[in-house]
């Protein structure tokens, strides 16, 4: 191992991550910045390869108000699906700039699905209540992804950055400052300067075991905010999609569902017209997640591998000319990663960890409060999903908001002039940090950490929580951050360490597992995808509140804040 | 435990001159693919090996490689689908190499950069319309996810040295070329500027994608076909040898 002296670039913006939220912002700060801001777009990942690609289902917009959506009709069907725990304020803004913005996708190339008559075709989603998911076959994000970076190829003062592990933001007297990074393919020390930032880095899922994430969504720019004393606001609500394909995790989107899909259990049941009548199998994922690990816990299930019992996705309603049409890729998983081709057979599924609705506390621009400062997308929580997001929800919010996001910061950084000045020990903390990292500091080792919490969130803080599982799981986490403190990474080479890169992204894990399962211990009521067994109902009066982690001397305080109610007063949720 | 051997191919070189084959033996279970094997040698056998794979899920090209000689995802490549006996795992080799089996593959963001972008025509009416049939024309090559197996096994990148961009890139081309509303023809810059006459059609890039993209029939010839109908239009060559005449460009 060697580390090399720091090498220094210098930007007006840098954009970290390159997913849907970071895409959108980058194009809209080139705009707004009339191409005369120096921009970087930097990720861990190859730029075209997030893990926005693997959005499936669609993304929500009201496009046909003539034919009986409405504004408000998708404002409450977003704010019933959050259990009246997103702000009311937002969301209204939300549901008119969705629109827009998802036309302006199909005006830079992406190619929606069309109706009869050519106009955009929409498909129906759980929990709304007008078929609004605008969608490309089921492979909506990844076309979304696509149309994006072309559009971002068009300017030309957006240098791109691939492969590079973000492991600290530099933030003097509550000013951004720049970021500080490796390149994974050489393990050079980069200091990326700039006046302006957007963290852009996704969720939090591989927390998880069982999950539909990719590999890279480890909450690398939540831990960096947690550990700079940044605000991470309702983090205990994690969304456990329904349909992962057992055993992998692997998403079946909803619309399987939504074009006519059904689950049964083992007795061959439709057993979602008994949790919720109206809705059924398009019932919100909390609710249809519930459903299943009662069927589950219940004995009604299929004894699955290593514990994953099961259910089936009927996919016999839909018809096989349809399936092969909008289902392609689904159909394509099925063959390739159980053999079954849901033409034929029903497929195996799980609740399986899917999204995080809360994230770094950010006002309605993305602005988190430190100066020059900016986040967006899933790693951001602007309280539109509340306790539970609807699907087709997320690619609309990351478009919306990284749009949001890139058009204020470009606007700040034209009206403040400066230039960054590194301290002295910028450069040495930032060498310092990544020979420390490579260093023996005890016999762990970072992959069975990484194990023993998977093990622990899969068992303690899924679908069903209770406050000795959930108390259990917190002491095993704080176990885990102290052994993560004493590992030693056999791998000592500079290019591509990826022994390195998972003992960094293990040490972020251990630190948002504990804020996650603290949260949700503190939390004691049941409200959207945080179902407690000892509190098993919604508890309006003392908790309809957000709540706020912050690291605050080392330690961890909760406290929380009110939620904004507009026109939607709380009622029970009923589907 | 029923075992699988695996013989990767072993090389960092920023340190070493020469790379060489190492074997593992892994447990088999049932449907694993060839990246669940490596990554089990990464977390148990030997942390040292480099691997890209994000999504293991077929959908992001990032783990492409050589089984046994073919270009494949390692994702998508499952264990018992493959001939009994060990399994050879080496990078694509069309590509500089990183380390191992991670290769650079930076080189295509700069031939993507320099394809005319997608150019609605102008005055159309809003909102767009257009029809489901024609959408998925343009919607095949659209699926491409950059693996750049294609790339791997074109003979034309692999062994000659010309400026042909290869296969993933006309199907970029032809995923623009094709949409309903697009209003330019890439089809002579491809052939001026990406060289598209070096490929001869051996069809091999069509082989090995994941997608099932018909590379070769859908994109290639078409965009070949509609170059050349360009060039030998005997109305445009009248035009442009008058032109010519008369010293303009």
């Amino acid at each position: 191992m060697e580390i090399y002296l720091v090498e220094i670039f210098d930007y007006d913006l840098v954009i970290v991550g390159s997913g849907l939220a970071g895409l959108r912002a980058a194009i809209e700060a080139a705009k707004v910045g009339r191409d005369k801001l120096r921009i970087a777009i930097i990720a861990k990942n190859q730029l075209m390869r997030p893990h926005s690609i693997s959005a499936e289902g669609g993304s929500a917009a009201v496009l046909y108000m003539d034919e009986g959506d409405s504004f408000d009709l998708h404002a409450y069907d977003t704010i019933k699906g959050s259990d009246y725990l997103c702000d009311q304020d937002i969301v209204e803004f939300f549901v008119r700039q969705a629109p827009v913005d998802i036309l302006e996708l199909e005006h830079w190339g992406i190619p929606w699905a069309r109706r009869d008559d050519g106009r955009i075709a929409q498909r129906p989603f759980g929990g709304h209540s007008y078929p609004r998911a605008t969608f490309a076959s089921d492979r909506t994000g990844f076309y979304e992804v696509h149309a994006l970076y072309d559009t971002m190829l068009k300017h030309h003062n957006i240098d791109k950055f691939h492969e590079q592990f973000v492991y600290d933001f530099i933030i003097e007297n509550n000013k951004f400052k720049g970021v500080m990074a490796f390149d994974i393919p050489t393990g050079q020390v980069r200091i990326f300067k700039a006046r302006a930032g957007i963290i852009a880095t996704g969720g939090l899922g591989r927390l998880y075991g069982y999950t539909t994430y990719s590999h890279l969504v480890t909450g690398d720019g939540l831990a960096v905010a947690l550990r700079r004393g940044m605000k991470l606001k309702d983090i205990e609500f994690v969304q456990f999609h329904p349909t992962g394909l057992v055993p992998s995790g692997i998403l079946i989107t909803e619309g399987v569902r939504g074009d006519g899909g059904i689950l049964r259990n083992a007795k061959g049941e439709r057993f979602m017209e008994k949790y919720a009548p109206t809705k059924k199998d398009l019932a919100p994922r909390d609710i249809v997640s519930r459903s299943m690990m009662t069927e589950i816990l219940e004995g009604r299930g299929f004894k699955g591998p290593d514990g994953l019992d099961y259910l089936l996705l009927d996919f016999s309603p839909i018809g096989a000319e349809k399936i092969k049409e909008k289902l392609s890729q689904v159909r394509e998983i099925g063959n390739h990663y159980v053999g079954i081709d849901p033409v034929d057979s029903p497929l195996p599924v799980r609740p399986s960890a899917h999204y995080t609705m809360g994230g770094i506390d950010v006002t309605r621009t993305g602005f988190t409060g430190v100066t020059g400062l900016w986040a967006a997308g899933e790693t951001a929580c602007l309280s539109i999903h509340g306790s539970n997001r609807l699907g087709a929800n997320s690619t609309s919010e990351c478009v919306v908001f990284g749009k949001i996001a890139g058009e204020d910061s470009a606007k700040w950084l034209l009206s403040n002039d400066g230039t960054i000045n590194l301290s002295e020990g910028d450069s040495a903390y930032a060498e310092n940090f990544l020979a420390d990292a490579y260093k023996d500091k005890g016999d762990n080792d970072p992959y069975d950490i990484k194990r023993e919490l998977w093990t622990t969130m899969d068992r303690d803080a899924y679908v069903f929580r209770n406050e000795s599982g959930l108390t259990e799981g917190l002491k095993i986490i704080r176990g885990l951050i102290e052994k993560s403190r004493k590992i030693s990474i056999s791998e000592k080479g500079n290019v591509y360490n990826q022994n390195l890169i998972a003992s960094l992204e293990m040490k972020n894990l251990v630190e948002l597992a504990e804020v996650v399962v603290n949260s949700a211990l503190e939390r004691r009521e049941s409200r959207g995808s945080h179902f407690r067994t000892d509190y098993p109902k919604r508890d309006d009066e003392n908790y309809l509140k957000h709540t706020i982690a912050q690291r605050v001397n080392g330690a961890l305080s909760i406290t929380y804040r009110p939620v904004t109610l507009t026109k939607w007063k709380p009622e029970p949720r009923v589907y | 435990m029923e075992t699988v051997r695996l013989s990767v191919y072993r090389h960092d070189p920023s340190v070493e001159r020469e790379g060489k084959y190492v074997d593992y033996d892994v447990p088999k279970e049932e449907g694993m693919v060839v990246l669940d094997a490596m990554k089990y040698i990464e977390k148990h056998i030997d942390p040292n090996i480099s691997l890209r794979w994000n999504c293991s899920a077929g959908k992001c090209g990032s783990c492409s490689a050589e089984i046994n000689h073919r270009p494949a995802l390692m994702c998508k490549t499952r264990v018992d689908s493959l001939k009994e006996g060990k399994i050879t795992v080496s990078p694509i080799a069309a590509y500089p190499l990183i380390k191992d089996v991670v290769t650079d593959v930076s080189e295509n963001w700069a031939l993507l950069k320099r394809i005319p972008k997608f150019t609605p025509k102008e005055g159309l009416e809003k909102p767009w319309k257009m029809s489901q049939v024609d959408i998925e024309r343009s919607k095949e090559f659209k699926k491409c996810i950059e693996c750049f197996l294609c790339q791997n096994v074109c003979h034309v990148i692999r062994e000659h040295d010309t400026d042909y961009f290869g296969p993933r890139h006309v199907v970029k081309a032809a995923s623009l070329d094709m949409h309903p509303l697009d209003a330019l023809d890439r089809s002579e810059f491809m052939n001026r500027d990406a060289g598209l006459g070096y490929c001869n059609i051996t069809k091999c890039c069509t082989e090995v994608c994941p997608e099932e993209i018909h590379i070769t029939d859908n994109a290639i010839i078409p965009e070949k076909e509609r170059a050349v109908n360009a060039q030998y239009d005997p109305l445009a060559m009248l035009i442009r040898s008058r032109r010519n005449r008369s010293g303009r460009k």
